[in-house]
């Protein structure tokens, strides 16, 4: 083997120690194997830094990290209930504020707690105008308590409340559009991403952190479990999801769509399904499956042609380099 | 025991006292492939390693890389049909990397800032070798024999080393100051050169053996094969080899109204090529095999050069696919025409390929002038029991003569048949020989295998789509006999092509695995770690998830089970 024979007697906890980078979130917790969430959520301190208070909603993210007695967070956190994450990031803010304090307040929930439960306090929150960033993980489904449908499940997607029979194919109800309801609250800046894109998600919570005033992330996170899939395909399943249309990656300023993540090479909603154990009943042979396929092709390519995610320009197909790599791991986020 | 006041918390970072190792059944473990490029080079070199070299900015050690083994770069990037480029990967994703084009560079850059091969730098062994034959396969092996530290002599008949190259390759193909620079620097680590020597006429077999205690015999294929069609040969024969030979040394062919070369090898594209460049206007060229292209079977296809059959084309050359010359037809004993047949080659009833001429397909082609380039076999003056009735020496696989001791041999003589391939065979036998001189059964080098990493173990998605730069190229109104016809590329492209390299099966330090790990059990280090990456896998928290062999670019990672 050509490469240099130095052999560096490493010492690991020296080395987990002097890692670049902030290590927000660190090891030991209890996520599954693969999990998209728990990415997502250390992707998202690193580029917050340390100078942060997290308010988290219940759900997969605080019961993985927090196993009491441990933590697995090294910025100060609050459990919240399941439904009011973003009224105690509210309260947090408004006493930072009153004692002239200027750390970051960020709200943790997952789709559950941003889509259904904890809707009312996000929105109050957005309209109050507190300078909290909403981060929704979302791994489309109540995937704590046994993988149950969320307003976040995509149609025609198998959950355990959603299942599929003779009666219905899967969920039956379209995936909540929250991101127009977001923009309707016209706050400064609002976004999505996703975890196969994590040059992608740290330049967003940067840009987001720098803004005073409420901002919302939806970072879409695969669950193995959840999805049917093994965890080593969490990223190429979150890549498919994006590259269909399927999850539009997009950035929204006082309600206006401001910048998308253009799609190279678009992949039929297929090649998505065919990935996960929850859409497995859309690839048999059965006239509704067709049916469901249609529609959600369809879906993909309204999204694609709202949202102007095929680019004519070659200039737009430039994805700032969040989706390439390069010897060196210049990566500009 | 702990005690919690009102409003507990858990104390930062503390997850860490407890290892998720435990719930592993796999491993991740760095595992280097063999790049394509690597197995399929025969002169064993490693473009992938030298492409990230000059990736690096590291021209030199880029240079130094590929000189290690093969110490004629600039050559071979002119000359060499890139066997690494037919396999690279890349040329499943967009276009194949322009390897020659940067070891080209590479060499030319060597040449013009006077980079110094590597030396020997301890003491001189006792033993001398021989060499004979100044060929690439001679070069190679006496270029490797030095750096063991062994004396040697390097014997040929020509007045200049080079060999075939320098004999009978077109100077617009291989420019004569590129060769002898490349020649005279492999001279320089301290061979001594006995030019005008030829074996059998100046220095027999059995003197070199009782001066030196190994000998290495790199002949070439020096001698025309015997051509005759039903036993009729024109009275003014002149084999192409010859021609080209008096090309190179003289300057003149015989310039007649017509001429058809019979062949499909480089030789009879090179002869075609310098006859429409002298000024005959109709130049045919016989070939019983078929164009390379996409649809055409490897044993089907003409043996030359791809480029070197299109720009054949492209200079006016006729080229006749699946024919052969069944008849001359003689007035006296000039030829004035041939009659061609379909012919191809064929399995018989053993599964040997046979010319087979199709009957009823005859036609008649009026030219005054046939030249045959069918083949080339061993000049067997001054060694003619080690060389069969096929016109080849004999070799066990550690390039040993058959039923010799201290003879070794490489090269055309021995089936190379490329310029690299006979670098390798130089190589190869230095070892050899050097294992037999300490004493030792030299035993076979390693051949490229197949084992390299394939296409689907490359993940695509994180490589843009970039085309391949094109090397500047004479115009035809612009060709000459001399001039070079492809120019070598600029320094800004040469980097381009290191940026589009894969780097397959070999860690780039691109950063997925470190940044894609959910439970952070990859550490990234300053220095090489003793696997040869940046990264060091936590295995106290690493949970076997297989995400980042799963989303590795260039397949370092696999995972081993573990129980």
């Amino acid at each position: 083997m050509e490469h240099s024979e130095k052999t560096v007697k490493l010492d690991i906890e020296t080395l987990r120690n002097h890692q670049p980078r902030y290590q927000g979130l660190t090891s030991g917790h209890r996520a599954c194997l693969g999990c998209g969430e728990a990415l997502a959520a250390r992707l998202v301190l690193e580029s917050a830094g340390p100078d942060v208070i997290v308010s988290n909603a219940t759900g997969c993210l605080e019961v993985f990290t927090t196993p009491w007695p441990e933590s697995a967070w090294r910025v100060p956190w609050l459990h919240s209930l399941f439904e009011n994450a973003a009224a105690i990031a509210s309260g947090v803010e408004a006493a930072q504020k009153a004692m002239g304090k200027s750390t970051k307040v960020l709200a943790f929930g997952g789709d559950g707690g941003t889509f259904d439960i904890g809707f009312q306090a996000l929105s109050g929150m957005l309209e109050r105008g507190h300078n909290v960033l909403y981060v929704c993980f979302d791994n489309e489904a109540y995937m704590n308590t046994g993988i149950q449908r969320s307003s976040s499940t995509p149609h025609a997607a198998a959950t355990t409340t959603s299942p599929v029979g003779k009666a219905r194919m899967g969920k039956r109800h379209l995936k909540k559009d929250i991101v127009s309801i977001i923009a309707a609250h016209h706050g400064p800046y609002a976004a999505t991403a996703s975890v196969a894109y994590p040059s992608d998600i740290r330049k967003k919570v940067r840009r987001a952190l720098a803004i005073e005033g409420p901002t919302f992330l939806q970072i879409h996170s695969p669950c193995p479990l959840g999805w049917g899939m093994d965890g080593s395909k969490s990223i190429e399943v979150a890549r498919l999801a994006v590259q269909t249309g399927l999850f539009p990656v997009i950035e929204l300023e006082r309600g206006e769509v401001t910048a998308v993540m253009p799609i190279r090479n678009q992949k039929p909603v297929k090649d998505y399904f065919a990935a996960q154990g929850r859409f497995k009943h859309l690839l048999k042979d059965d006239y509704r499956a067709q049916k469901e396929l249609e529609h959600l092709q369809a879906l993909a390519d309204h999204n694609i042609e709202v949202y102007g995610l095929l680019a004519d320009e070659p200039d737009d197909w430039d994805s700032e380099g969040s989706d390439t790599v390069r010897r060196g791991g210049i990566r500009w986020a | 025991m702990t005690v919690y006041t009102r409003g507990g918390y858990a104390k930062p970072g503390t997850t860490l006292s407890y290892a998720t190792g435990t719930w592993r059944v796999q491993k991740p473990v760095h595992a280097h492939r063999v790049a394509p490029c690597h197995a399929k080079c025969p002169a064993g070199e490693d473009p992938q390693a030298y492409l990230a070299l000059v990736e690096a900015g590291q021209w030199q050690q880029a240079w130094q890389h590929i000189v290690d083994v093969n110490p004629l770069p600039a050559t071979t990037g002119r000359v060499c049909p890139h066997f690494c480029e037919s396999a690279c990967n890349r040329g499943f994703y967009d276009e194949a990397i322009a390897i020659h084009a940067v070891e080209r560079y590479l060499g030319d850059q060597a040449i013009q800032h006077n980079w110094a091969l590597p030396a020997y730098q301890g003491m001189a062994r006792q033993e001398r070798v021989a060499v004979v034959g100044a060929g690439p396969a001679g070069l190679s092996c006496a270029y490797q024999l030095s750096r063991l530290g062994y004396g040697v002599t390097l014997y040929d008949a020509m007045p200049n080393a080079g060999g075939t190259l320098q004999s009978a390759l077109p100077e617009y193909r291989l420019p004569r100051d590129v060769l002898n620079a490349e020649v005279e620097r492999i001279l320089a680590c301290g061979i001594r050169f006995e030019p005008n020597k030829r074996l059998g006429r100046d220095v027999s077999l059995e003197e070199l053996q009782s001066d030196y205690q190994a000998i290495f015999l790199g002949p070439g294929n020096q001698k025309s094969r015997p051509w005759a069609v039903d036993g009729v040969v024109p009275r003014d024969l002149h084999q192409a080899l010859d021609l080209l030979k008096e090309w190179t040394t003289v300057g003149t062919v015989p310039v007649q109204k017509s001429a058809a070369v019979v062949g499909a090898g480089n030789t009879a594209v090179d002869i075609a090529r310098i006859l429409r460049r002298c000024g005959v206007p109709e130049v045919h060229l016989v070939a019983h095999k078929a164009i390379p292209a996409p649809g055409v079977p490897e044993e089907d296809a003409m043996d030359a050069t791809l480029r070197e059959i299109q720009q054949a084309v492209e200079e006016g050359v006729i080229i006749h696919e699946h024919r052969g010359i069944r008849r001359l037809i003689l007035r006296g004993e000039r030829v004035v025409g041939i009659e061609l047949v379909h012919m191809k080659k064929l399995p018989d009833v053993e599964g040997r390929l046979q010319r087979v001429a199709f009957e009823g397909t005859e036609t008649v082609l009026k030219v005054e002038h046939v030249i045959p380039a069918i083949g080339q076999v061993v000049d067997a003056q001054g060694m003619e029991l080690l060389v069969n009735d096929k016109g080849m020496i004999e070799v066990e696989p550690s390039f040993r003569v058959l039923h010799q001791q201290n003879l070794f041999a490489g090269g055309d003589a021995v089936g190379a048949g490329t310029v690299t391939a006979a670098v390798g065979h130089g190589r190869r036998a230095a070892s050899a020989i050097d294992t037999y001189l300490r004493g030792n059964e030299p035993i076979a080098q390693g051949e490229n295998s197949d084992d390299f990493i394939e296409y689907d173990a490359i993940n695509i998605h994180y490589y843009e789509k970039a085309p391949r730069p094109v090397e500047p190229t004479l115009e035809l109104t612009d060709r000459t006999e001399l001039q070079e016809i492809v120019k070598t590329l600029p320094p800004t492209d040469v980097a381009h092509e290191a940026q589009r390299c894969f780097s397959c099966g070999n860690c780039l330090a691109c950063d997925n695995c470190w940044t894609l790990c959910p439970d952070s059990a990859v550490l990234k280090t300053r220095e090489t770690a003793s696997d040869g990456s940046h990264y060091v896998f936590d295995y106290t928290y690493c949970k076997g998830c297989g995400l980042c062999a799963n989303e590795c670019p260039c397949g370092y990672i696999a995972m081993e089970p573990e129980v």
